[in-house]
């Protein structure tokens, strides 16, 4: 199962890579908004990790064109941001149902386990295969 | 002279200022917590190194932050007295180190050229590099570049003397810095095509500099880009 991380921070990018192959997952990190589009293609994923606020395009402008292309209609988006979903309160339903969002976690309140706990119920485990 | 007090401390004391740093500070806490937290998974030791760094970089902001606060409202005048350079960068180099290694990225020193004392405050000055500094190491790793150096350097320029921090983004431009300079009171990402972050570090430089008449601008080095601190030469000394 492929994990795509959309995280700018490197050291939080490199936790994140660690804590999934560690369960088994393969993941792939992105720094922006550009380079996820061209890992997407590259690695087809099952999941989509998103911190929104990346360095000149920003993740809804990610989303928006990631949603664009057929392929990558209906890939899991999981957004992990330290932006408070308060903030997009009016927007919450454009999230929803236009953008399909599969689930909105909050940096300062989800720690790792949790995420792991989300991205299982989303994806599910990786098999034994993958975990060997 | 009133005025200038009172923009000295409209920069500094802005609440949108705080908001920033706060938002800032969040970073190296939920790094301390994610590493404390990976540690616990798969006993890994680098995360001590993450909770080093990280714990360092967030007390010299607020460290920063508060020197910043106490030149703008200290009745006396801060000291202003002849500082060198080079030795100011090679103690900011130093500061940076852990947090750079962290980040994996190369600071270099450059300090070839001969440049004679500047009128500063050695303090407020070393505390505007390091704030600086501090942001731009966490944002450069951002930009996918394959290479992530952040050179130490001073140059001659048009304005003075500029000690500054450069690399090899584009983005480190004067328009970057006066739109994070028009947005940081309304914006979360004020330095959008900089830092995924508020930038905060950036802001404090900003406002230290200020608050002991200096200036931060945008610059360029050789084939760099970078921010830094404009320098007045003490011209006295260099005839010593």
């Amino acid at each position: 199962m492929d994990i795509l991380i959309i995280e700018p921070d490197k050291v939080l990018s490199d936790i994140y890579l660690k804590t999934l192959k560690c369960e088994g997952y393969n993941a792939r990190i992105a720094r922006s908004a550009q380079s996820a589009l061209d890992a997407a293609d590259h690695i087809k994923p099952d999941l989509v990790i998103l911190e929104l606020q990346l360095v000149e395009h920003s993740g809804i402008e990610f989303l928006y064109e990631f949603r664009s292309y057929a392929e990558w209609s209906n890939v899991p988006i999981l957004i992990y941001t330290s932006v408070p979903p308060t903030e997009f309160s009016d927007s919450w339903q454009i999230l929803k149902n236009e953008i399909k969002i599969s689930k909105y976690l909050c940096k300062t309140d989800t720690d790792l386990k949790r995420l792991l706990g989300e991205i299982k119920g989303l994806i599910g485990r990786p098999s034994e295969k993958a975990h060997r | 002279m009133g005025r200038l007090r009172q923009e000295k401390e409209t920069a500094i004391l802005s609440q949108q200022l705080l908001v920033n740093i706060a938002e800032e500070l969040k970073m190296p806490l939920i790094r301390i917590a994610r590493a404390n937290e990976l540690s616990m998974i798969n006993d890994d030791t680098s995360g001590q190194q993450v909770i080093k760094a990280s714990t360092e970089s967030a007390l010299k902001l607020i460290d920063n932050y508060i020197l910043g606060i106490r030149l703008a409202l200290e009745d006396k005048t801060f000291n202003i007295e002849s500082v060198s350079v080079s030795s100011v960068l090679y103690d900011a180099a130093v500061d940076l180190s852990s947090l750079a290694k962290l980040y994996n990225v190369d600071l270099e020193l450059n300090i070839a050229g001969k440049f004679g004392p500047v009128i500063a405050n050695r303090q407020a000055l070393h505390a505007a590099l390091v704030s600086l500094g501090t942001s731009l190491i966490e944002a450069i790793p951002a930009h996918d570049k394959v290479q992530t150096k952040l050179q130490l350097a001073t140059h001659r320029s048009r304005y003075g003397v500029v000690a500054g921090m450069y690399a090899e983004t584009k983005q480190l431009s004067s328009t970057s810095l006066q739109m994070g300079r028009r947005l940081y009171k309304s914006s979360r990402q004020p330095l959008v095509n900089v830092s995924y972050g508020s930038g905060a570090g950036v802001f404090v430089a900003d406002s230290i500099l200020h608050s002991i008449g200096l200036k931060l601008i945008a610059s360029r080095h050789h084939n760099l880009y970078g921010i830094g601190a404009v320098l007045h030469p003490l011209n006295q000394m260099q005839l010593v």
